[in-house]
């Protein structure tokens, strides 16, 4: 009995460790031999069925934003500094710091509406059912409800017994 | 030997003869005893989970079905592995492809 529960347990290890092993390396060959150079839209034609053609016109459309979203970076980075610099060593918050925040929110509702304005034009040059789906994934994705993100912070604890 | 025998003896026999105690057996004694002599000789019954062991290690010791069953891994392991990596690989393309059009500063 011992050594048939040997026998078994062995081969059941032995299995375990050739299942895994053939998958580890398969994945990481997969991994390393599917990944695209950063930049690249490939992804998009297998995942939206997009055809040359429409590639083309998307990889047009992505060249063009890709350099407002630069100038739009910047802007908002600018922004970031002036709100740091008006913030800096102050004890409460001037009315000029008041103005830089409002100042960077409008930067930045001008940025997500102008990035939402890209996923549309892209979406429209795909066909039609994969254009929504691709403007439903990437609006949930880049503003979805991100984990943590907008979570209260939490109290410490004993806190909640006071309210 | 009777010659030889002593009178007392002849005594002491009839008085052992006479305090022997006759006990009566219990009933169906002897085919109880019966009974259990063939239980204990009866082979013992093997649970099945222990044939059912033995099965399966002399199975796993067959060269040809051991070998099939390593060769089904193997190629189940990598069809799974490409999968997943294929998988791993579009989901970093796609992250890739956010962070260039919605970086996080912008969101």
């Amino acid at each position: 009995m011992n050594r048939s529960l040997a026998i078994v347990l062995g081969a059941l290890g032995l299995g375990v460790m050739l299942f895994s092993g053939s998958y580890l390396v398969s994945h990481r060959i997969c991994q390393v031999c599917v990944t695209q150079p950063p930049g690249s839209l490939d992804w998009m034609r297998k995942e939206f069925h997009v055809n040359d053609a429409e590639m083309a016109r998307i990889r047009r459309l992505h060249a063009d934003y890709l350099s407002q979203c630069n100038l739009m970076c910047q802007m908002v980075a600018a922004k970031k500094q002036e709100v740091a610099a008006a913030l800096n060593n102050a004890t409460n918050v001037s009315p000029v710091a008041e103005q830089k925040l409002a100042e960077l929110a409008a930067c930045r509702v001008q940025c997500q509406s102008r990035v939402l304005q890209y996923f549309v034009e892209v979406s429209q040059i795909m066909p039609p059912a994969e254009g929504r789906r691709y403007l439903a994934k990437m609006q949930n994705a880049a503003f979805g409800a991100q984990e943590g993100n907008e979570q209260p912070v939490s109290e410490p604890a004993g806190h909640e017994q006071h309210h | 030997m009777k010659e030889n025998m002593n009178p007392d003896d002849a005594k002491l026999g009839a008085l052992l003869r006479a305090s022997r105690v006759t006990l009566a057996l219990p009933p169906r004694f002897q085919e109880n005893v019966w009974r259990r002599i063939a239980d204990a000789e009866a082979p013992v019954p093997s649970t099945s989970w222990l044939s059912w062991l033995d099965t399966l290690a002399a199975l796993v010791l067959r060269p040809r079905w051991a070998l099939a069953t390593a060769a089904g891994l193997v190629v189940a392991g990598a069809l799974l592995g490409a999968h997943e990596g294929n998988l791993a690989a579009n989901q970093a393309a796609q992250a890739q492809y956010l962070a260039a059009v919605a970086p996080a500063a912008l969101r």
